[in-house]
């Protein structure tokens, strides 16, 4: 069972105007801004929240981000027995309430990206928030903020729809925009291959 | 002003009891804007806030400049100025005292005063560099030449980017890293970058450059490696290093061939095409190939490419420029731009990726050993007249020019200079075939450092100066672009620290030079001295006031006057800035690395930077997450090359080369050529890599050949991974 939390400040106005985390994982360059930056939100207490892989590090130079997708049936909140992963309702899963996380890593093992990190001092989950004292008012979340390569982007639901028709190879064997993956996410992933529909110039 | 499709008006997050200050990172020639967020109870630093509404990176920033802010308060800050008096002890940490600016002061002023009167004004060296403001540069130049009358001054753009500025002024007339601003960048129809590990080095770029392709234009990248960047690229010219000046001759052959040149222009706006045309016969496709090491059909496709692109733009940085031929090689991948006419309009010219943030304004203005401010040459009467009158002294008064860096450790070690002030720079770890280096700073009767942190240069000193950071003053720099922007102070100096400026001018006044420094009480007051000191120059900064700056995004120069609102781009009339208009397109011989590979020393080796740290590390190395994510060196070996010399991943091996050795951790990666291996330059100690480079010195620039020397691993019985 989940719950959804209502903040006053989220208005049907910001709602208008909701844009999303959207990520085109074939631009990473591997820099690991979004992981410094993840530090400098309100409440992170310098904890970062995200991940950046080497696909391939014997081989080549090809990293990518791994962030919390925001799932829309959350296994992480679903495992929780205290139900201290609450769902903001701009879709946002948040990180679990200090006063009820009772330290039992069901989240961590339950999530299928592997996203909810432990402390083991605090014997506290802790995990990506959106950001949400920036997203709730449609700032864009640190990582998207800075990330140099535009990997991370903070787009509206028109921008994201306008990313899918023109990655959408109608190829029947891959197509580079998924509409969601282990289930229905509020984060829009775009897989490696997004040049490969481009049309050259000359 | 140029706000381009990137730019969105985005609101600032502001939490309680904070306010957020509007400036730049202390870093790379990017010069992310960033806001710093100051708390208003402790008035001290805490953080940092994207800058949104900063035209070039929105908001953007890398790994370094998000840490930034962790600089100014950290713990391993000098506070006070030190003192050590036991000069055996030089070049360790050890035996340095707190000591009272007073104290400090008269010390220097002593020990100035009498190295001068034994062994001469000359006896006397400033090394100096551009991490800093342009008012701080502009007083260094000042304050050598003025306050110490001594000819010896230099600065860390030797090792950064003098060659590009050599190869600049050569074609061009003029040396303006780039002739036109950042926001064209993602709107041409091809990027050709040679020697720029730019995903790593200037990493806030990468959105305008992966934008290129996105929208069905070009990416052609030259580099021994395969880059964050190259990894994308439509072509990847996989070159030997240091065989730029063969590539870039290779490609303007075939430009020449397939007739993509513009001979209209060329005709109107150039010389030297008939020389240059002559030269590049030789450089077929497959003779290129031969010295290069890359295929045929790549130098065909990037000649194809770079000559049908309506718009391109050609951009090159260390790894082409670092090179005794340096200069060379930027006037060769220039001629580019020169035959085909692709430059002096908005989405096509030629841009150097700057290094430190303020490599462009930091070496205009009177840093480098032959130049006066607004990019005068000192031996030119007139303008060193002028300077002179700004100055207040006579200009018979003016010091000739000196040598450059690496040629004041030669100095050094010949006790031809006696005496040093160190400021804004490590050259005990960035300078090249550093035993030599640090033995010659070791020789010195007496050095001054003036820093923030102790870094690895100020172990040799004798007296420790402590500067502030970038964020406990105010100025301006000029970024990659040639853009004047402003950098704000946020924090007061902490502990009994000073802006350099500040430290010249007490110094000058007990130096008996008062009457020429004592009126620049503020850093505004350097800058009004400053501006009206390059007004007439090539580099001429005298419209460019702290307003304007502040009203227009930045203001690029040339700006001559207060209705001039800057030049974003050079030669939109076509008019170059030698004597008769016109550009020079260059014959340029090639000629190959100063080391060859041998039997002895059969491997490349190759240097560079990594991500999450900046030039010597000496920053950088002490933030928290930069040094977790790179704690250490490593080695980059191909697996075929680690088959031959049977070592593994992780393993511990012994490098080596003519003039040092140093142990490194092996990476294997198939993203590098199997001659060459590469190792990150920002570590000290024995884990300095430039222990190994070559001083192989450009005969204009004087730039070292950190991009390529011969070398050799050997095994360790010990190295084995567990
Ligand atoms: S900031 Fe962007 S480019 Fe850098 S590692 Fe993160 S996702 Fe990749
Ligand atoms: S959205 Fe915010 S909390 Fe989540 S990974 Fe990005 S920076 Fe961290
Ligand atoms: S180091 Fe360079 S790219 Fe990184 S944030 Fe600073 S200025 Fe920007």
């Amino acid at each position: 069972m989940t719950m959804t939390i209502n903040d006053s400040t989220y208005t049907t106005e910001t709602a208008k105007t909701k844009r999303r985390l959207y990520m085109e994982l074939e631009n990473c360059i591997g820099c690991r801004s979004c992981l410094a930056a993840c530090t400098q939100c309100g409440g992170h207490e310098q904890r970062n929240r995200n991940y950046v892989y080497d696909v391939n590090p014997l081989v080549n130079r090809q990293t990518m981000p791994l962030m919390c997708l925001h799932c829309v049936d959350p296994a992480c909140a679903r495992s929780c027995p205290a139900q201290a992963i609450q769902i903001h309702e701009t879709g946002a899963v948040l990180s679990a309430l200090v006063e009820k996380c009772i330290g039992c890593q069901n989240c961590t093992i339950a999530c299928p990206y592997g996203i909810p990190k432990f402390d083991e001092e605090e014997n506290l989950m802790y995990k990506c928030d959106l950001c949400i004292d920036r997203t709730k008012d449609d700032i864009p979340p640190m990582c998207a903020s800075v990330c140099p390569s535009n990997t991370l982007q903070w787009l509206t639901e028109e921008e994201i729809a306008e990313k899918q028709n023109r990655h959408d190879l109608d190829n029947e064997k891959w197509v580079t925009s998924m509409p969601y993956l282990e289930g229905e996410t509020n984060v829009k992933v775009n897989l490696p291959g997004i040049l490969q529909g481009t049309v050259k110039l000359f | 002003m140029q706000r381009d499709k990137f730019f969105r008006e985005i609101e600032n997050v502001t939490h309680p009891n904070e306010k957020l200050v509007k400036t730049h990172c202390s870093y790379c020639g990017m010069q992310c804007g960033m806001n710093l967020r100051v708390n208003t109870i402790t008035n001290k630093i805490i953080g940092v806030e994207p800058r949104y509404d900063w035209p070039v990176t929105v908001g953007k920033m890398c790994p370094k400049g998000v840490t930034a802010y962790q600089q100014t308060n950290h713990d391993d800050r000098i506070l006070r100025p030190l003192i050590r008096d036991d000069a055996s002890l030089k070049g360790t940490k050890e035996g340095f005292r707190e000591a009272s600016w007073d104290e400090a002061y008269d010390l220097i002023a002593k020990r100035f005063g009498e190295l001068q009167s034994q062994y001469g004004k000359d006896s006397l060296s400033v090394f100096s560099g551009v991490s800093m403001t342009n008012e701080k540069c502009y007083l260094t130049g000042k304050f050598a030449r003025v306050a110490l009358g001594t000819r010896y001054i230099d600065y860390n753009g030797r090792f950064c980017m003098s060659s590009a500025a050599g190869g600049f002024l050569r074609s061009f007339g003029v040396d303006r890293g780039s002739t036109l601003p950042w926001t064209d960048v993602h709107e041409t129809d091809c990027l050709f970058i040679a020697g720029s590990n730019t995903a790593e080095c200037h990493p806030t770029s990468m959105f305008r450059v992966w934008a290129v392709q996105e929208r069905g234009g070009y990416l052609i990248v030259a580099d021994p490696r395969e880059t964050p960047v190259a990894r994308r690229a439509d072509v990847h010219l996989d070159l030997r290093p240091g065989t730029d000046l063969a590539l870039a001759n290779g490609i303007v052959h075939l430009l020449i061939k397939n007739g993509h040149i513009d001979e209209a222009f060329i005709n109107k706006h150039t010389n030297g095409f008939d020389e240059t045309k002559d030269l590049v016969k030789d450089f077929t496709p497959e003779h290129t190939s031969m010295i290069t090491g890359v295929a045929v059909e790549k130098i065909e496709r990037a000649a194809e490419i770079y000559g049908k692109a309506p718009n391109a733009i050609v951009m090159f940085a260390r790894g082409i420029e670092q090179q005794h031929k340096g200069v060379d090689n930027v006037s060769a991948y220039t001629n580019m731009a020169l035959v085909t006419g692709k430059i002096g309009r908005p989405k096509a010219g030629v841009a150097t990726f700057t290094g430190q943030g303020n490599g462009q304004g930091g070496r205009e203005h009177g840093q480098k050993s032959d130049l006066l401010p607004g990019y005068r040459k000192i031996y030119d009467k007139e303008g060193a007249a002028y300077v002179s009158k700004v100055w207040g002294i006579d200009p018979e008064d003016m010091p000739q020019a000196g040598v450059s860096a690496y040629e004041m450790f030669e100095l050094m070690q010949e006790k031809t200079i006696r005496g040093l002030y160190l400021l804004c720079s490590n050259p005990a770890v960035s300078a090249p075939n550093l035993n030599f280096v640090r033995e010659a700073l070791k020789n010195l009767d007496f050095m001054v450092c003036g820093d923030f942190y102790l870094s690895e240069s100020a172990e040799y000193a004798d007296v420790i100066l402590p500067s502030v950071t970038w964020s406990e003053d105010e100025g301006t720099v000029t970024n990659l672009e040639g853009r004047i922007i402003k950098i704000n102070k946020a924090q007061e100096p902490i502990g009994e620290s000073k802006p350099d400026w500040q430290m010249q001018v007490e110094l000058a006044e007990r130096l008996g030079k008062g009457k020429h420094f004592s009126h620049l009480k503020t850093a505004k007051d350097v800058a009004e001295e400053f501006r009206l000191a390059s007004k007439g120059g090539n580099a001429d900064y005298y419209g460019a006031t702290w307003d304007k700056i502040d009203e227009q995004d930045g203001v690029f120069w040339p700006c001559k006057d207060a209705e001039d609102k800057g030049t974003p781009h050079m030669f939109l009339d076509k008019k170059f800035y030698h004597p008769d208009g016109k550009a020079k397109i260059c014959a340029l011989p090639y000629r190959p690395p100063a080391e060859e590979p041998c039997e002895d020393y059969p491997l490349r080796l190759t240097t560079g930077r990594v991500v999450y740290h900046y030039l010597s590390g000496n920053q950088t190395r002490r933030i928290q997450f930069l040094n977790d994510m790179c704690p250490e060196p490593y080695v980059e070996v191909h697996p075929v090359t680690a088959a031959k010399y049977n070592i593994e991943h992780d393993e511990n091996i012994l490098l080596f080369t003519r003039r040092g050795k140093a142990n490194y951790k092996v990476k294997i990666t198939e993203a590098i050529r199997e001659d060459t291996v590469f190792v990150p330059y920002h570590f000290g100690h024995d884990e300095s890599i430039n222990l190994l480079t070559i001083a192989a010195l450009d005969p204009m620039s004087r730039m070292p050949e950190f991009k390529a020397c011969a070398a050799q691993i050997e095994k360790l019985k010990s190295g084995k991974v567990l």
